[in-house]
């Protein structure tokens, strides 16, 4: 299971239409807020990717959450903002800080490959699964 | 010179969101699983795009303000609200939100400019459909108070800080300003509508609810129809 929390439900099924095309055994799921993703994860949240600027209590809030419940700390956290974030936010699980505005699909591949442990489909063979 | 120079700053950050979002899907088309899905990223690219070119074309305005070009004339309110209402329908019902309307006022005329008038209640609709809860609905009301007509458009989002409250009570807002509770916002929206509001002598404000926030603008009606 993988949770994309961002405000603009847009930029959420952007992030969401890669992985699942990519990882289509991968279940994903989208929240607009960090109040709901926080009362609904567990620790069977392989990946999340965190906007900072919510509506209500922002991703650094959020954060902080997920770091006091025992199961949910050593969740892997990509954020995904158009902020520049320079600090060093390993300490809260964040593995990588991608800017909205240059970000590629081939890097929300590659780190959904290394913190999912599984390898990606490629273009190739979808488009031959799909013509079989 | 100074709050120009910011001005140019907010408005760029403002255009920066949709231009990165319209990036992003533009790769998107490459992960589409389907026509449907094909159509629809095309469909969000087309919106983000219109919302992005209605800034550009409110900053350019505001620039012309000073120019006088805006003819000032009697508008009827209503039908310019109907056809906000009908412009962003699909865009609440994306966004999973509704946009319910409460038409009591009298008088059906007031004295406006139809273009300026449609950027700010398209402003304030928008502005209520981003700071609302999903499955909430904004309301936009038309009334009469103290002999002018006053048009309401109320959020089920987080209440609108002090400070932005005050510099509306006090009057028109003279520059961009983030709103600190509202993330994402450059109150450039609410500066459009304050430029606009103060070139019609309409009266922009906002009222702070518990759970959410109303931004009203107040018209004075045209006398026009009464002379029949």
């Amino acid at each position: 299971m993988i949770y994309v929390i961002d405000d603009d439900v847009i930029m959420a099924e952007c992030i969401t239409r890669v992985i699942a095309q990519r990882f289509p055994a991968e279940e994903c799921e989208i929240f607009t807020n960090g109040i709901q993703a926080i009362q609904e994860i567990n620790g069977e949240v392989k990946l999340i990717f965190l906007d900072i600027l919510l509506d209500g209590p922002d991703g650094f809030a959020f954060l902080n959450e997920l770091m006091s419940y025992n199961d949910t700390a050593k969740i892997p956290v990509v954020i995904v903002t158009s902020l520049k974030i320079k600090q060093d936010l390993s300490g809260y699980g964040v593995v990588k800080v991608l800017d909205k505005s240059t970000m590629k699909p081939e890097e929300i591949v590659s780190i959904a490959e290394k913190y999912l442990c599984k390898k990606p489909l490629h273009s190739d063979s979808i488009a031959g699964e799909a013509e079989k | 010179m100074e709050s120009e120079v910011n001005g140019i700053l907010v408005a760029a950050h403002e255009l920066k969101a949709p231009l990165g979002l319209l990036r992003q899907l533009a790769f998107s088309l490459d992960y589409a699983k389907d026509k449907e899905d094909l159509q629809h990223i095309q469909s969000q690219m087309i919106d983000v795009s219109d919302r992005a070119l209605r800034q550009v074309q409110d900053l350019t305005k505001i620039a012309r303000l000073d120019d006088g070009l805006f003819e000032m004339e009697p508008v009827a309110v209503r039908a310019v609200c109907d056809d906000v209402v009908m412009e962003l329908r699909h865009l609440f019902r994306f966004n999973h939100r509704n946009l319910e309307i409460d038409y009591c006022n009298r008088s059906r005329l007031v004295v406006a400019n139809r273009d300026l008038l449609y950027s700010v209640i398209y402003n304030f609709c928008l502005n209520a459909m981003h700071y609302s809860d999903e499955e909430t609905k904004s309301e936009l009301k038309l009334s009469d108070k103290n002999g002018k007509v006053r048009l309401d458009v109320r959020d089920f989002g987080p209440a609108l800080p002090m400070d932005v409250w005050r510099s509306l009570k006090n009057g028109w807002v003279k520059k961009p300003t983030s709103i600190a509770m509202r993330p994402g916002s450059s109150g450039l929206g609410l500066y459009i509508a304050s430029k606009f509001s103060q070139y019609m002598n309409a009266n922009v404000g906002a009222v702070r609810h518990r759970d959410g926030t109303s931004f009203f603008i107040e018209l004075n009606p045209s006398k026009q129809a009464s002379l029949f």
